[in-house]
């Protein structure tokens, strides 16, 4: 494990990632110490105002803050992301695992549902879901979640699949361990690196997700800030304030680029057969 | 390779019905039934149409027989009529007893998307293809990780965001392309080349915007399959043997690493599909993305269960297709699939 920390951190994409996504952790966390103003505080007296050292964003067109906006959205983003991920890897892993070990007709009828999500265009059967749902951040995260465990599921079966005729695997069956000594204990614990990969690079994707939702009015509800409904803001003042659309843009695309270089990176760090043609 | 299609259209039977008990179950998702819910959102929405979606659905009848109804109505394609856009047709034309016809909302739509996905996907393969190359050939130097970084950005970037700043630059601030629509003002008076340029102008945007993360996705691919193919025996013994280097690439690695493409473009298409919602709400595009959005912000469920399912069915369809090309391209699977 040890060895496996250094490694990661003498990884330079590793690195990267994991320092931009320290950083913003941070910020989101201290976001109320942080923030200069209210994120919700309308003041029409300072409506659209350009980027200067009272407002480093500028305000938006009801004169809100926008650099506190970004600063709150950055913990709904967060937030959305490592929930939704929660979500989908805890089914994946419960699924994959009882589809591994048992095989059969279970392992049959698991991976038939796995090919059928996967036959749903993702974005469809999450606008649908939250058509005949209210859209609300507790909703977006359990149903981006509901549709991204299908990966972690195959990941995980295969693991199993491979581990189950290992010989220190036979060997624990034969001394008479039981099916949940050989999952917890043998089978689980060394399937997990390529989860924790696809996890990483799962946030990525459900925080493009989560904004993208909340840019076409579907996901994060005013007046609650997210990074994608201050775009939604940003489209309708293009014209004059060039701002509400950079920074919003530019924060998703950082926060997307840093889970990415991070799980890029583990993967370079946990998969041996790339790591060897490094050296 | 007949007996391998069978095979595969048996297996699509399955996954269909589960796609019609997903696309059933999310229909009763909503608390209460449909008619309360979309009541609830949209006050126009009158007693007599509520009365029509509950007959529609069955609602009133036990749950088995709800989803028996249901498939035996998409068995026959009969998704209903819409609740907004004047009652029109779900899926294909009507003819009433005038005869007059009505066009479909998706037989409309599902052209124009088509289009754009086709065109998105000749456009990652023509980029991706040689930026792979390019990349495995100069593996860790100066080109791969520029072309490194450019595929990591494009993975990142968000695609309204990037479509935003597109628009604002090219048809406000500039005015090189227009920034919404499928067509311009008297395009029926325009001779074929000019409607063919007029097209192609009001395309270029979203197909740019919709193939981006693909495109990078896809470099990212083809770099990998060709690093891996070119430390494989065969190539060394090629090199040995004194092929010219372009021979070694093109005619030995570059075939073998383009197998596994295939199948992955196959996948590709609920992403594409799923994706045309945002290229197509922005720059106002009449597809199934731009259909779905407004019928979702509409509750108009009949249309969101006839996409649901027709989306579904094409991902379907284009899965069949690349693992058909793949048994095509490869005797190897022919050959497994045959014993």
């Amino acid at each position: 494990m040890k060895q496996t920390l250094t490694k990661a951190f003498s990884n330079p994409l590793a690195l990267i990632g994991f320092f931009i996504i320290a950083t913003i952790m941070l910020l989101a966390l201290f976001a109320p110490l942080i923030a200069p103003y209210d994120p919700d505080a309308i003041d029409v007296k300072a409506i659209l105002l350009s980027p200067s050292a009272v407002h480093y964003m500028g305000t938006d067109g009801l004169g809100r803050d926008v650099f506190s906006r970004m600063l709150f959205g950055a913990r709904i983003s967060l937030l959305v992301g490592i929930v939704a991920v929660g979500i989908a890897t805890a089914i994946g892993v419960v699924l994959g695992a009882i589809a591994g070990y048992y095989r059969g007709w279970v392992d049959v009828f698991i991976m038939r549902t796995v090919d059928v999500m996967l036959s749903i265009p993702t974005f469809f059967l999450i606008l649908a879901v939250i058509a005949f749902l209210t859209p609300s951040i507790w909703n977006i995260m359990i149903v981006i979640g509901l549709t991204s465990w299908m990966g972690v599921t195959r990941l995980v079966r295969a693991e199993f699949l491979s581990l189950r005729n290992r010989e220190f695997v036979m060997a624990s069956q034969t001394l008479g361990a039981r099916d949940a000594r050989l999952i917890f204990t043998h089978l689980l614990p060394n399937s997990l690196t390529p989860v924790i990969v696809s996890s990483v690079l799962g946030v990525a994707s459900a925080v493009l997700v989560e904004s993208g939702l909340s840019f076409l009015g579907l996901g994060v509800q005013a007046p609650q800030a997210s990074w994608g409904n201050i775009l939604t803001d940003g489209k309708e003042y293009i014209q004059f304030a060039w701002w509400l659309s950079l920074f919003p843009g530019l924060a998703i695309l950082i926060t997307v680029l840093g889970y990415n270089l991070l799980g890029e990176g583990l993967r370079d760090v946990f998969d041996p057969r790339t790591s060897k043609n490094k050296l | 390779m007949i007996k391998y299609l069978l095979k595969r259209l048996f297996w699509m039977v399955p996954l269909l019905v589960g796609i019609s008990l997903i696309s059933f179950l999310i229909m009763h998702l909503a608390p209460g039934d449909i008619t309360t819910t979309e009541a609830g959102f949209n006050p126009k929405a009158s007693q007599e149409s509520r009365q029509k979606l509950r007959e529609m659905y069955n609602l009133d009848k036990p749950l088995l027989v709800q989803y028996g109804l249901w498939l035996e109505r998409m068995s026959t394609l009969d998704f209903g009529r819409s609740f907004a856009s004047h009652q029109r047709p779900v899926f294909w034309e009507v003819t009433d007893d005038k005869g007059n016809v009505t066009p479909g909302l998706i037989q409309e739509a599902l052209p124009i998307t088509l289009l754009i996905n086709m065109l998105s996907l000749g456009l990652i393969i023509i980029v991706a293809l040689p930026l792979g190359i390019i990349s495995a050939l100069t593996q860790n130097r100066l080109p791969d990780r520029s072309i490194t970084l450019f595929v990591f950005i494009g993975f990142a970037i968000p695609g309204f965001w990037l479509a935003l700043i597109l628009m604002y630059w090219t048809g406000v601030v500039h005015d090189w392309l227009p920034i919404s629509g499928l067509h311009s003002l008297g395009f029926e008076r325009m001779p074929w080349w000019g409607q063919m340029l007029d097209s192609m102008r009001h395309l270029a945007l979203p197909v740019f915007v919709s193939a981006l993360s693909g495109l990078a996705g896809i470099s990212l691919f083809v770099r990998n399959g060709m690093l891996e193919v070119l430390h494989q025996d065969f190539v060394t013994t090629a090199r040995a043997k004194g092929l010219p280097e372009s021979a070694v690439v093109f005619r030995h690695a570059l075939r073998n690493a383009l197998l596994p493409l295939i199948t992955l473009l196959g996948l590709a298409i609920p992403g594409l599909i799923g994706g045309s919602v945002i290229a197509e709400s922005i720059f106002a595009i009449p597809g199934m993305g731009k259909l779905f959005y407004d019928a979702v912000l509409m509750r108009d469920f009949p249309v969101i269960m006839g996409i649901l399912t027709i989306g579904s069915a094409l991902t379907l369809l284009g899965n069949l297709l690349a693992d058909l090309a793949y048994a095509w391209a490869d005797p190897r699977i022919r050959r497994g699939v045959m014993q």
